[in-house]
């Protein structure tokens, strides 16, 4: 259970091996997405090829009026007709013809061999971010690239965003199905704001994680092998600038490697940070009323302003590792590009190669070596996204109730719910509960009582299995609730909490979750038996007012009326109210336990109270004492106990009203 | 003050999907004139940074030139270099600028000179290059972190009628996306465009001394840059401020979800908040599709318009190189070093420098409009940003506000009447006056205006009409923050932060010695649930196995409050969720302590009730009795007297008793 929702900062090669790996799973449902991008690649390699012919032609042949035939080294076959053609033209009307070449390249890949770094020019980078986790991933989440521009690069790209944010969709909506089937207690530590970034921005590592994997070693790989090729035919099978280009496999992989443990170090504690920060101003936000109310606003500010300086100290020191990572395999890259300098250099020197051919030769160098960096780097560019992978599959992995339900359906109570020598433990160990028996039938209205923290709500919440019992068994009709499926029970239970909670939607909305098909006349109906309709007829809008954030505008025990409404709507077998008349006033609380004395005749109500006007009317009464029940019966059954412990509580709250026993005092 | 209230919902609407454009280009400039005082604490290192870059790009731009020079000119072809050039890569001018050209084994001298020096270059460089980007972070972050403390300073200086309208993920994503493009502003609005500008006028200059006519062809784009710049800025506009409004949204619907997470499960809800999460994840893909796509597609047809004039010029210049024509600024080149005499012609050096300078002026222009669009979303995100710096907070302190040095007669509310909407009166001139050393119980139905009594007490709202006195004085004359530091309260819902027991009690007075916290605890009644958690004090609240009950967690919003030991103390329902035997004993320790204090319990409870030495019941607003509850139980047909009789379960009038409990 993620009760801490804290996994291990550290994180070996090993697992972040696995973890990347298991990513790859995730790409089955977009199979054919990835189909598509992968042929859009493969279909830009090929003007990829031809883009550096015409700057040669330019200059060899325009420039320094080398006629074709006498250059030092052929054409590629493919080109042969095209330079058939141009050998029987003036230079000039060669020139023409380059440029107007150029120029269909230009309108349909976006580039045209003079100004390589215009290449991409159609991909996303531009969109202004941060300097922090969040504003990158965001980012991220809608990313697009495609390596060429133009209409062709702007086809890729678009196909390129809408996958990218396809898969983001998907993982999202995933990862937010399995945090709302985690148990119910995982987030009451308040770790919204850490389950907010999680899904909002940790999730898009799944998908720069599938590019990569999926990506890079198909296409690195062949973009490599073809511009061997196309070297190949003119400049000889054996050229250096290969080996030099093919030698940056190595560059990016080696110096960086024992740098990784860094990368996944920083980026993780970036990661962790950022969502410290959203969960400080998610506290702080949420519980402004207490913030304001208390004084505490100086507090909350330099609480902030330490997370913060912190998210952004960490994501400041990722990318200083990222730098120095880069600057290392970029000082040997530097080397390698030194070296096909002075190989060019010699060559032209020596009248191997003409002039024209440097402006062949560097782009293909630079396309094989950018290729094999793609593939050296694999696995430094992956540690960051690692991280991120961590953080989604904890709370993947984090066991969901629904891991091993059945998926028999419970027929609805029709006799007995029992509780059968139940006990329930924390994971510390501390038992909360021990031996509960009970059994109450349909049609009655069982009230638990007894001091706080003695295990009212606990006993309560076993019932729809929020938590499942340690030992012992909880049985309706007869049949075991652990052998059947969540929803076939929860579905016939109505829990009203303790601390409301009330949505930012209308009040009819608000009644409504439970029952989405509910008439306007049972709502009103619900709203009426829970003494909810007179405010809510006198609110500006009646029942389609909003109620605003966490229903702030009603008072707690307005909003207290609606959860009730709420769960009268169902209109359930089994209803259980944890503390439902706390906020009421008598008047209210009273017309309260008669609609639910009126509710029981058709259903089991189970009550936990302290409040003797609302326990007096059950038809038997648990008290409840450190975990036990310690006695059990009707009021005048209880009351005529001489020193029983339901008496002498009882007699605390109305003392001095109608108590011969003098309580025991503090 | 409903103006206030109207703006706040409107601004609420915004995070709803209100609003689209509202941005013209005079705005954008004075959003960056307003980003300025952010830059007061970097001012400094920025300028420091500023002049490095300047420095740098200065150092570079000679060397940049004649490398290129030197490489296609002397090595590839074996024409002379300039002294300047030589003696730049470490060789003797004497021996390389001779008018005849190179010979080989020369050129090979040269190619190794040229890019070992290059490489000496670059290597040293490195650690600059780290250091000045790591500084650029450390600056552009630092700015971000002024603005979020700024946004989040004016968050909490917002009354709740502000909160009670505003969605906290909202409050998330103003804080986090659209703070940080603050960052982008400098760079973006300023620096960026600084340096492209100057590069381009630069270039331009440069491309004027190959040929005019090159450099003619180069301001040719412009027009058509315009206009596109023009035509696509509102759209791209609209676009990002919807794709920023549908994040926004996104991330309010997990929070909210989140947060009501057990209701929804309990409920079997958790399809449709699935599928209300989905759909709007879409929507915001979607909305983040379409703003990128206008994005990208003005960045494809800008790029049309730059790659078509590079096209152009650079056939031009192969025409001129063929024919080897001399160059306009000829004798400037000679004279400046960048051509050995009689070589300043368009010979295969300056074709490749003019091809890399006539590059640089297309991509400088391509880039400045890359500029234009990003400013549009920096823009929209600063826009959220200063709107939500804009509301004005309906609670400020007045001018002239003095802290509040004691609290020694007592508390009055005179006249005062309170409203959330302006249809309906929440709160209907109530009057009272409560001496000091007075428990006054508050009661009456729910939603009758009791919490919102006490909230005007801390001046969380602040009152239509009427005004509430300390000794005398209109609460409005004192500091905000002195007022609730002599005001404390336990809240009906009791709100714990993620820290250890102590801390939470020690909220409000962050440096209360242990000492106090634990006889804070102790009047609470907290010790002994506190004794038994694994930690004691120090346990951390939300870890493994020390989920409090309700019961638990009043007693200690409760300590929390006497921690503060404040002259006025207010308890909204301490009682509600504790059981008899415990109730009575907080209430007879509170009683204990509350000596020479006012409190005011907001209950339902006789048992608490009989604490109290005044009783107002309040009905619709209305302050209906007031009194001394002894008194007010005698009264036949009195509101209070029903409410004990219902409480009690006695039809009948009950005997009052105050007899066991012994007032302090």
């Amino acid at each position: 259970m993620p009760n801490s929702f804290q996994e291990d900062e550290k994180q070996s090669a090993r697992d972040a091996a696995r973890t990347i790996g298991r990513a790859l799973r995730y790409i089955g449902p977009f199979r054919r997405d990835f189909g598509i991008k992968l042929t859009l690649l493969l279909l830009s390699f090929i003007p990829m090829m031809l883009l550096p012919w015409p700057t040669k032609i330019l200059v060899d042949h325009v420039i320094r009026g080398i006629p074709f035939g006498e250059e030092p080294r052929p054409y590629p076959f493919f080109l042969e007709p095209l330079i058939q053609a141009a050998s029987e033209l003036s230079p000039t009307a060669v020139l023409v013809w380059t440029i107007a070449a150029q120029f269909c390249l230009l309108v349909g890949i976006g580039a045209f061999g003079v100004a390589s770094r215009e290449r991409n020019s159609a991909n996303g980078d531009g969109i202004p971010q941060g300097w922090d986790t969040a504003t990158r991933t965001e980012n991220e989440a809608n990313s697009g690239f495609s390596l060429v521009g133009g209409l062709f690069g702007l086809l890729d790209y678009r196909f390129t965003m809408r996958l990218t944010q396809k898969l983001n969709h998907h993982y999202r909506t995933h990862l937010f199905g399995r945090i709302s089937s985690l148990p119910m207690t995982s987030l009451d530590d308040g770790r919204i704001g850490d389950a907010v970034f999680r899904v909002m921005y940790d999730t898009t590592s799944i998908t720069q994680a599938c590019y990569a994997l999926v990506l890079t070693p198909l296409t690195s790989p062949l973009y490599i092998l073809l511009s061997i090729w196309v070297l190949g035919l003119v400049y000889g099978w054996v050229s250096p600038i290969v080996f030099a280009g093919l030698a940056f496999l190595l560059v990016a992989f080696i110096p960086t490697l024992p740098l990784a443990g860094f990368q996944r170090l920083y980026a993780s504690r970036s990661r962790q940070a950022g969502a410290k920060t959203t969960s400080t101003i998610e506290e702080s936000m949420s519980n402004v009323l207490a913030v304001q109310s208390l004084g505490g606003e100086a507090r909350e500010l330099d609480r902030f302003d330490t997370d913060s300086a912190n998210s952004f100290r960490q994501y400041r020191l990722k990318v200083l590792v990222d730098l120095i990572t880069y600057s290392i395999a970029a000082v040997f890259g530097g080397g390698l590009v030194i070296y096909v300098f002075f190989h060019v250099g010699d060559g032209i020197v020596d009248g191997l190669y003409s002039p024209g051919d440097f402006a062949v030769l560097l782009p293909f160098f630079v396309g094989i070596a950018s290729a094999s960096i793609d593939l050296g780097a694999l696995w430094i560019r992956l540690q960051g996204d690692s991280t991120g992978l961590n953080r989604v599959f904890f709370l993947m992995d984090a066991a969901s109730e629904r891991d091993s339900e059945s998926d028999r359906a419970l027929g609805p109570l029709q006799e007995k719910l029992e509780l059968q020598a139940v006990s329930f433990a924390y994971e510390t160990g501390r038992p909360t509960l021990e031996g509960i028996n009970l059994t109450a039938r349909s049609g009655q209205v069982i009230a638990l009582a007894g001091p706080a923290g003695a295990g009212k709500t606990t006993i309560a919440q076993l019932i729809p299995r929020f938590i499942n019992p340690s030992h012992g068994r909880v049985l309706i009709d007869g049949q075991n609730i652990a052998d059947y499926s969540l929803d076939s029970l929860r579905s016939q239970i109505s829990f009203v909490f303790q601390e409301t909670s009330l949505f930012d939607a209308t009040v009819e909305d608000n009644i409504r979750l439970g029952h989405p098909e509910a008439t306007e006349s049972e709502i009103c109906e619900a709203a009426r038996l829970a003494g909810a309709s007179d405010f809510i007829e006198s609110l500006p809008d009646g029942y389609q007012t909003r109620l605003g954030r966490g229903g702030g505008k009603l008072s707690v025990g307005q909003r207290q009326r609606i959860a009730i409404a709420r769960a009268l709507v169902r209109n359930t077998p089994i209803l259980i109210l944890d503390e439902p008349t706390s906020a009421l006033d008598p008047e209210t609380e009273q017309r309260l336990v008669s609609a639910l004395r009126e509710a029981s005749r058709t259903r089991l109500v189970i009550v936990i109270a302290h409040r003797l006007s609302t326990i007096r009317e059950a038809d038997e009464i648990l008290f409840v004492e450190e975990g036990r029940i310690v006695e059990r019966g009707n009021h005048p059954h209880l009351m005529n106990r001489p020193n029983g412990r339901y008496r002498q509580y009882v007699n605390m709250q109305t003392l001095g009203t109608d108590s011969p026993t003098s309580p025991t005092t503090p | 003050m409903q103006d206030n209230t109207a703006r706040y919902q409107e601004f609420a609407q915004l995070g709803r999907g209100g609003q689209a454009d509202s941005l013209s280009f005079r705005l954008i400039l004075r959003l960056l004139w307003r980003c300025l005082p952010l830059l007061r604490t970097v001012r400094g290192p920025l300028a420091g940074l500023v002049a490095c870059g300047a420095i740098l790009i200065a150092l570079f731009a000679v060397p940049v030139i004649n490398v290129v020079n030197i490489f296609w000119n002397g090595v590839l072809e074996g024409g002379p270099l300039s002294d300047l050039q030589a003696t730049m890569i470490g060789l003797d001018p004497d021996r390389f600028s001779s008018a005849t050209g190179l010979s080989v084994a020369a050129r090979k001298e040269v190619l190794r000179h040229l890019v070992w020096s290059v490489a000496g270059l670059l290597v040293a460089l490195t650690p600059i290059f780290i250091g000045l980007v790591y500084w650029r972070i450390w600056i552009l972050q630092r700015v971000n972190q002024n603005l979020r403390i700024l946004m989040i300073e004016k968050l909490q200086a917002l009354s709740l009628r502000f909160h009670d309208e505003q969605r906290v993920g909202d409050s998330i994503y103003r804080l986090f996306q659209d703070s940080a493009m603050v960052t982008q502003l400098i760079n973006v609005l300023f620096l960026s465009p600084l340096e492209t500008i100057s590069r381009f006028l630069f270039t331009l200059g440069l491309v004027f001394l190959w040929d005019p006519r090159l450099a003619l062809l180069l301001m040719l784009a412009w027009p058509p840059l315009f206009y596109l710049g023009h035509r696509f800025a509102r759209p791209m506009r609209v676009g990002f401020r919807h794709a920023r409004e549908a994040n926004s949204r996104l991330t309010s619907i997990i929070q909210e979800t989140l947060a009501g997470l057990k209701t929804i499960k309990a409920y079997g809800a958790e399809g449709s908040e699935k599928k209300r999460f989905s759909d709007a994840s879409l929507e915001a893909f979607t909305a983040a599709y379409a703003a990128r796509n206008r994005f990208v597609g003005f960045k494809v047809l800008t790029f049309w318009c730059v790659g078509l004039t590079l096209v152009i010029g650079v056939g031009f210049a192969t025409g001129l190189s063929a024919s080897e024509a001399p160059l306009y600024g000829e004798q400037f080149m000679i004279s400046m070093g960048f051509a050995a005499a009689n070589s300043g012609v368009w010979n295969l050096g300056f074709y490749n420098n003019f091809k890399d300078r006539f590059g640089d002026g297309t991509h400088t222009e391509h880039h400045l409009l890359d500029l234009w669009g990003t400013v549009q979303d920096v823009a929209t995100g600063l826009d959220r940003t200063f709107e939500l710096l804009d509301l004005e907070s309906d609670i400020e302190d007045a001018a002239g506000a003095i802290p509040i040095t004691s609290l020694s007669h007592g508390v009055r509310y005179r006249n005062v009447s309170f409203s959330y909407e302006s249809k309906q009166k929440t709160l209907d001139e109530i009057d009272f006056d409560v001496p000091i050393g007075s428990i006054v119980a508050i009661v009456g139905p729910t939603g009758s205006g009791k919490t919102t009594l006490m909230s005007l007490l801390l001046r969380l709202y602040d009152p239509d009409q009427g005004s509430i006195e300390f000794d005398g004085r209109d609460i409005r004359e004192f500091t905000r923050t002195s007022l609730r530091e002599n005001v404390s309260i336990a809240l009906q819902e009791n709100i714990l932060f993620g820290d250890t027991v102590a801390e939470n009690i020690r909220y409000a007075v962050p440096h209360a010695s242990d000492e106090r916290v634990r006889e804070a605890a102790e009047i609470a009644c907290a010790l002994d649930f506190v004794a038994e958690l694994p930690k004691g004090f120090e346990t951390q609240l939300g870890e493994r196995g020390t989920k409090l009950s309700t019961g638990q967690r009043q007693r200690i919003s409760i300590a929390r409050a006497i921690l503060k030991d404040t002259p006025i103390l207010i308890l909204d329902e301490p009682t509600a969720s504790l059981d008899a035997e415990t109730e009575h004993r907080v209430l007879q320790n509170l009683a204990r302590w509350a000596d020479r204090r006012i409190v005011f319990l907001i209950t339902h409870r006789l048992s608490t009730i009989r604490h109290a030495d005044r009783v107002a019941v309040i009905r619709n607003g209305r302050l209906i009795e007031w009194g001394d509850p002894q008194q007010l139980i005698e009264k036949d047909d009195g509101a209070y007297r029903r409410l004990a009789n219902i409480e009690a379960g006695k039809p009948l009038r009950t005997e009052p008793a105050n007899s066991q409990t012994g007032e302090p």
